[in-house]
């Protein structure tokens, strides 16, 4: 079998291909099919490609990563107290190594129109319902891992919300990772779909329990019906040996409102994907982001958002802190199509330095085809300023706390736009204690 | 308290304080006055251990401790506080949150115990009356979109808090009006005690007609080339600056 792959693939293509039996559903068998061709045919990305440039795949592709097994069922809610946040009063789902686990998702007191399932159950019970959904938005021009996810795509969460449905509490999807023997790739797929005027927040959480290595292949994909309003609060908090690979597909219907807030914090290697098209107009799309990056670790974000249709915004907002010999990579891509006039957006990386063998890539950039738009984007690299940090201990403050404060300060700007204080402090010490043990060289 | 002999501080390559002497007792209140360049600010810096100045002789030691040696915030847990001319902008660092920091820092660096945040609150609405402070300001960034009259209470409302043992004023009435010169002198002021002295470093007298001074001194070229009483501030701004250089010189 020539795959074009390296060795280290041959474990997903394998699987991908085992899973090509689909269940019995012909269109689900017909769509990893596909993906699964598109990924042989794309082979490994090499530093040539553009997206690609920045972040090599060296360290991954040299892993044996073992195919996934049957769900860990004998989990139970004392086992993963530790991965959960106190005072977050969410419906939480949990999934362990990308497979749904019922008994820890304790999906009472939903309220009316709101449907939440692991997606192997509801393939196998309700195919048809997720048969127009699956893929819809992430479409079949998929890139690697994305096609990779797609050709073994089996198991994740479903969210439906029904046309004016109102959450209140936060949905929170909690991505763990147990380490096993071996490594192992988990891929799970979310679909989140909001129709007209339903809103609701969603919270994403990926971490493991212990240290170990593995990786983290997951695709989500967001529709936004007319008027949907949705918060989208994502959280990578992996084992520092992990591997993080996140697809995000988002499809914005006319008047919709989506909040995206990504927070990077783990992982030894993250790379996530931001793809956001409309499909109708007046819809705004924010995307924050806040990213750390220490010793050993690299944070790469692209995004890739196209105004297709006039009277869009977008607005992308992220913020990264690079210690140690941390390294990250920014690719930000916004299109304005030639009738896309009206178009509102704004592009913003802006980074703290605090150590000279912290290494940024950042590029954001702007492609406008039409004459009618306000469009902008800047980008700032940093570093902590010594007047500000003589002023703090000048009051007694230590140097390394003052030093804790500035960056907190400088993060402080996307942590509050989490929309529960018990997130907002979650995070908040989670970048504190990983700057506190942060070298400063 | 305060003992500053023969000091010497370079900025780059240029001589900025050429053997500065000066002696604060407990609760004195001392005024260095001086034109512009003559060493003032650098002084103050000197002393609360501000970065970019290289010490070339003398010494300066409070309560029997070394003072040059030390970092910024060791000098602030003996007792030293800096009300600096132009405070700093911190953005996204919450004015409470930093309060509490400075605070407790000093406290367990003294071997007390930290407050809690109800002692804490309490303690800062007992001292933002005294300078007619609105209590807004503690949800804001410190300093952050403040106006030249707020930094400047900020900075003493600080100084309320932390209860220095010395505090050094450095151009505290630059860029305010007499409505806030008179709320930052009257904070100044309900502050004075006998075990605690202040430092005003300032260009004009206005501000000593609120902050009466036991003692002025005048620097210039980075010496002090003259002290008296309070009556020589009095005397400087009939005359100028001009007058004490050239009899100095003379001298």
């Amino acid at each position: 079998m020539t795959t074009g792959l390296p060795t280290g693939f041959e474990g997903w293509v394998a699987e991908a291909a085992r899973a090509a039996s689909g269940r019995g559903l012909e269109w689900l068998e017909a769509r990893r099919r596909t993906a699964l061709e598109q990924a042989r045919a794309q082979g490994m990305p090499t530093s040539k490609d553009e997206h690609w440039r920045y972040t090599s795949l060296t360290g991954l592709r040299e892993q044996a990563f073992a195919l996934p097994t049957e769900p860990l069922t004998a989990l139970q809610r004392d086992d993963i107290e530790e991965a959960l946040i106190d005072g977050l009063d969410s419906h939480r789902v949990v999934l362990v190594n990308g497979r749904f686990i019922p008994e820890l998702s304790p999906l009472e007191a939903l309220p009316k129109g709101v449907r939440i399932a692991g997606l192997a159950q509801l393939l196998e019970s309700e195919p048809d319902l997720l048969q127009g959904h699956l893929n819809a938005v992430a479409g079949d021009d998929l890139p690697l891992f994305a096609a990779l996810n797609t050709a073994s795509l089996d198991d994740g969460v479903v969210v439906i919300v029904d046309g004016g449905a109102v959450l209140e509490r936060p949905i929170e999807l909690v991505h763990l990772s147990v380490g096993l023997d071996e490594p192992r790739v988990a891929q799970p797929r979310n679909l989140v779909v909001m129709q007209a005027g339903a809103r609701a927040t969603l919270i994403e959480r990926y971490l493991s329990l212990g240290d170990s290595l593995y990786c983290t292949n997951c695709v989500t994909e967001v529709s936004l019906g007319r008027d949907a309003h949705l918060a989208h609060e994502r959280i990578q908090d992996e084992s520092p040996s992990a591997f993080h690979i996140a697809g995000l597909y988002l499809r914005q219907d006319t008047g919709s409102n989506y909040v995206g807030i990504n927070v990077g914090l783990g992982a030894r290697w993250a790379r996530t994907d931001l793809c956001v098209r409309f499909s109708g107009e007046h819809a705004d799309c924010d995307l924050q982001g806040l990213y750390l990056a220490g010793d050993g670790q690299l944070m790469d974000y692209h995004l890739d958002v196209a105004h297709e249709l006039p009277n869009c915004r977008s607005q992308e907002n992220f913020k990264g802190i690079l210690h140690g010999k941390g390294r990250a990579v920014f690719d930000g891509l916004v299109f304005v199509a030639e009738d896309a006039q009206k178009t509102d957006a704004a592009m913003s990386n802006r980074n703290l330095m605090l150590s000279e063998s912290a290494e940024l890539d950042t590029k954001p950039q702007l492609e406008i085809n039409a004459d009618d738009v306000k469009c902008s984007h800047g980008t700032t690299v940093g570093r902590i300023e010594p007047e500000m940090l003589f002023y703090l201990r000048s009051r007694g403050i230590s140097a390394p706390i003052a030093r804790r404060m500035l960056c907190l300060g400088f993060a402080g700007e996307i942590i509050d736009k989490l929309s529960t204080e018990a997130l907002r402090d979650y995070v908040t010490e989670q970048v504190g204690q990983r700057l506190e043990s942060a070298p400063l060289s | 308290m305060l003992s500053v002999k023969g000091l010497r501080a370079n900025v780059g390559d240029k001589e900025i304080l050429r053997g500065l002497d000066l002696e604060v007792g407990p609760g004195e209140v001392h005024a260095i006055m001086g034109p512009n360049g003559s060493g003032k600010s650098t002084f103050a810096h000197v002393l609360s251990g501000r970065e970019g100045y290289e010490v070339t002789g003398g010494a300066a030691t409070f309560e029997g401790q070394n003072l040059l040696e030390l970092e910024p915030e060791e000098r602030a847990h003996l007792g030293l506080f800096l009300a600096f001319q132009y405070p700093v902008e911190l953005a996204g660092v919450n004015n409470t949150y930093f309060l509490k920091a400075a605070l407790n820092s000093i406290r367990k660096a003294r071997g007390e115990e930290e407050l809690d945040a109800v002692s804490f609150l309490r303690l800062i609405k007992e001292k933002l009356k005294i300078l007619h402070l609105d209590d807004s300001l503690l949800k804001r960034a410190v300093n952050a979109g403040f106006s030249g009259g707020e930094k400047k209470r900020n900075e003493i409302f600080q100084m309320a808090l932390l209860e220095p043992k010395l505090a050094i004023l450095d151009e505290t009435d630059s860029g305010l009006d007499i409505d806030a010169l008179r709320v930052v002198a009257g904070g100044v002021n309900a502050l004075r005690s006998p075990e605690r002295s202040v430092i005003v470093v300032t260009h004009y007298q206005r501000l000593l007609d609120y902050i009466q001074p036991d003692y002025v001194h005048v620097l210039a070229k980075g010496q002090i080339i003259r002290s008296g009483g309070k009556e020589l501030a009095l005397e400087l701004e009939e005359k100028g600056y001009g007058w004490i250089e050239t009899e100095g010189r003379a001298a």
